[in-house]
């Protein structure tokens, strides 16, 4: 066994570390914590990642990575997340890219990698149908085969970044014969194609996601990705792509909470002389370390080309959980000042982002997989406890 | 024992439960969230009809003169609608401590009006830095002539805005004195805070602010006494109001896992799903038998500091639980603005910590304990 990292990656982390302190400005902050995703600073931003071969960085040089490991991208992710708690996803960069890398056409990964690894594009996941949430096999958008085209009629709906990406990775059925999670196929489809319409949906917490209408929008057969009718397999494998990430998004909730218990006082005590309060902090910082355990496993397993399969579930849960519960804590610390929007002038920066965070992550447990769904996961492929 | 309601406790149920239905939709409850002033004076002026105001206040104030319990059924109609604006504020932070404190006169000036809806109440007691603690409150009145003068800011003084008495708890010589202030005295400033329940909050700014000696609840320097004598019972009416969020959350989410399908079956068929729902029913029924009993006991005037303190405590603790659980439990539907889980979800948090968070609560039955 061995748990360092080689001198090489903490030299990468270092030049990370350096490069976003001088990177991320509070404008790109607010604009990131906005909900809106992608605005004219967060583009800027991921332009500039992307100059750096950052945004894919275990991709092939002549595709425009580093050709390095998912080490240096968990390495990245770590640094980014701590500047972004609330953070936004790079679908293209995090998800697609590796999956198109493993089962795209050689024309494919010309056509998209390197413009995701430059910056220059981003993608929407298009699974969640209003009948298929969690049920992902029952998804029944139709593509159908004309001439040279797909022709694709139905609905999607919570696909998060239409609004702001310039294509979809769309989930949908190409055969309605047999099993259900064999009828599925993945395409890529341009946004701005003829026939779509994108309608807001937001979350409690202000975040924007998105409905997605299709009438008869036609796709080049070319933008089929991976093998027909097995786009269910190829889905799993990009699900467990998405639920990867480091902790230390949860370790800046904590360290802005010890900031803020450390700079207040309640009652006339500072917060911090609190033995409650002091506890939970504790906790939270022997959570962390388990956390960051189980998300250096996954990578282990990433770097050997191994399937993170349940273990990957075990992460997601843990860590949607964990930050449920810094958030809720934060909050609950702060009394009623944690009850406070962030927009009142009167609430402090930290207290308003922290209570901001408290309802923009309740979709945590439920988006990309819910916690039940991991819970299943983990019982039946983890220890092989039999279907219900 | 009789767990039942009273036939007339019932019917007060039923008129509510009916009334809010048609009067205060969903649809409502958002418009006022975007408000400025945050209730309509509509519904208002409608609920002053049905007598809801002075459903407390004695008869010779022109009240209806019920109990302490019929309150908390209404109240809980009230969470489970949930009903915006300040019903609460004028009757439990407004009408409960003026019973407790108030003169004959003030009694008569004030209650009367109170119980045909024509003046809105509220309290303000915590400041930025003092949270239900009479030591650190930095807030003077100083006594000059026939006047007392108030200066500081207080927090989180929920409906100020549209109020027209603020019972401020303020420093005097020798302790903490309450003063009805009027709110078009000059020297005060409401600012509307946002809260995360979307209801309204405000710091009210005390710029040496005139109140006329007649105006002091009570004994000079003896406020705190009185809240404490209050706290208990305002704690008991918050936590039947939670009561009611919880329980219309619980029968939200039980209606969803009964409709909703995944894999071919409907998502309540999950032992998962199954065993969230019966969470939150232990919870929503743990609260309604202490907080009802608890209701009870204040209504029949037998001694329940503690019990009340264990029920806010148990109440808030629990809530959270329900509310998180009914989101999980709904899907993207649960936490969407579109749908009605997010008010219950919002409301709660902001229900938690007010009068009294469970971790200020537990403190408080420690001190019951003699520990
Ligand atoms: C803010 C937000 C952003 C999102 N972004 C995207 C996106 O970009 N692209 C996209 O495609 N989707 C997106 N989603 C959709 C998300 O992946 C789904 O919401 C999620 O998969 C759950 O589906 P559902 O909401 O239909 O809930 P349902 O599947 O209806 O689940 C309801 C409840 O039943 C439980 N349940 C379901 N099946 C089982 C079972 N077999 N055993 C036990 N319990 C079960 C669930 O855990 C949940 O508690 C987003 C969702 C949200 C809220």
């Amino acid at each position: 066994m061995d748990f360092k990292f080689t001198p090489e990656q903490e030299a990468f982390r270092k030049e990370v570390r350096a490069f976003l302190k001088s990177e991320v400005t509070d404008e790109l902050v607010e604009e990131v914590n906005s909900g809106l995703g992608l605005g004219p600073a967060g583009w800027e931003y991921v332009r500039k990642l992307g100059k750096r071969g950052w945004l894919v960085p275990m991709i092939p040089k002549e595709y425009g990575g580093l050709g390095a490991s998912f080490w240096e991208r968990f390495i990245l992710n770590e640094e980014i997340y701590y500047c972004f708690p609330e953070f936004i996803q790079y679908f293209g960069a995090n998800i697609v890219a590796p999956i198109v890398m493993e089962i795209g056409t050689e024309e494919q990964k010309k056509e998209y990698i390197p413009r995701i690894a430059r910056g220059e594009i981003e993608f929407a996941l298009g699974y969640t149908e209003p009948q298929a949430g969690s049920d992902l096999a029952s998804i029944d958008i139709r593509a159908v085969e004309q001439d040279d085209c797909y022709i694709v009629n139905g609905q999607k709906t919570y696909n998060t970044a239409c609004h702001y990406a310039q294509y979809h990775w769309l989930n949908a059925r190409t055969s309605t014969e047999g099993k259900k999670y064999k009828g599925l196929s993945f395409f890529i489809v341009p946004l701005d194609s003829p026939g779509i319409t994108i309608n807001p949906m937001w979350t409690m917490g202000g975040e924007r996601t998105n409905e997605v209408f299709y009438d008869n929008v036609k796709v080049p057969k070319k933008n089929l990705v991976g093998q027909k009718n097995r786009g269910f397999y190829h889905m799993m494998d990009a699900l467990d792509h998405e639920r990867m990430f480091p902790i230390t998004h949860i370790q800046r909730g904590l360290d802005d909470l010890i900031k803020y218990v450390k700079g207040t006082e309640r009652n006339g005590k500072l917060l911090i002389e609190d033995p409650l309060i002091r506890q939970k902090l504790a906790q939270f910082a022997i959570d962390i370390e388990v956390g960051r355990g189980m998300g250096y496993r996954i990578v282990w397993l990433q770097d050997h080309s191994k399937p993170g399969g349940h273990e990957t579930s075990i992460l997601k849960v843990f860590v949607t959980e964990l930050e449920r519960r810094l958030t809720y804590t934060a909050v609950h610390i702060m009394g009623q000042q944690g009850a406070l929007r962030y927009q009142s002038y009167c609430s402090s920066p930290i207290a308003g982002w922290l209570e901001h965070w408290f309802l923009a992550d309740t979709r945590r447990t439920i988006s990309a997989g819910s916690s039940e769904i991991q819970r299943n996961i983990i019982a039946q492929r983890g220890l092989g406890l039999p279907r219900s | 024992m009789e767990f039942n309601l009273s036939e007339e406790q019932e019917m007060l149920k039923k008129m509510a439960r009916d009334f809010l239905t048609e009067n205060c939709p969903k649809s409502l409850v958002r418009e006022m969230e975007e408000d400025e002033k945050g209730h309509s004076v509509e519904l208002w002026r409608k609920m002053a009809e049905l007598g809801w105001m002075g459903l407390i206040i004695p008869e010779e104030y022109g009240g209806i003169e019920g109990s302490f319990l019929d309150l908390a059924v209404l109240l809980e109609e009230m969470g489970r609608a949930p009903l915006p604006g300040p019903f609460f504020s004028t009757v439990v932070l407004g009408e409960l401590l003026l019973l407790e404190v108030g003169n004959k006169e003030q009694k008569q000036e004030y209650l009367t009006k109170a119980a045909q809806g024509q003046v809105i109440l509220t309290l303000a007691l915590n400041e930025a830095e003092s949270d239900l603690d009479p030591d650190s409150m930095t807030t003077t009145a100083v006594a000059k002539g026939d006047e007392y003068i108030i200066s500081g800011t207080k927090m989180f003084v929920p409906d100020a805005h549209v109020s027209d008495y603020i019972i401020c708890a303020a420093r005097t010589s020798e302790g903490v004195t309450l003063f009805l202030v009027d709110t078009k005295s000059s020297g005060i400033q409401c600012n509307l805070l946002q809260t995360t329940g979307g209801d309204k909050q405000c710091e009210v700014v005390f710029n040496e602010v005139k109140v006329p000696t007649k105006n002091i609840l009570g004994e000079v320097n003896k406020g705190w006494s009185y809240i404490e004598r209050w706290l208990p019972k305002a704690m008991v009416a918050k936590s039947v109001e939670i009561l009611g969020g919880i329980q219309e959350t619980l029968e939200m989410t039980a209606d969803y896992a009964k409709d909703r399908m995944q894999f071919d079956q409907l998502i309540g068929s999950f032992q998962a799903i199954q065993h969230h729902c019966s969470n939150m029913m232990i919870d929503v029924n743990g609260s309604r038998f202490l907080a009802y009993r608890v209701a009870w006991m204040i209504s029949e005037g037998i001694p329940c500091t503690k019990e009340c303190y264990i029920t806010k405590a148990w109440v808030s603790d629990a809530s959270q639980r329900v509310v998180v659980l009914g989101t999980q439990v709904q899907g993207g539907t649960g936490i969407m603005k579109e749908g009605n889980m997010q008010f219950y979800f919002r409301r709660q948090r902001v229900a938690e910590v007010m009068l009294g968070s469970s971790d200020f609560c537990r403190e408080k039955v420690a001190q019951e304990m003699h520990l």
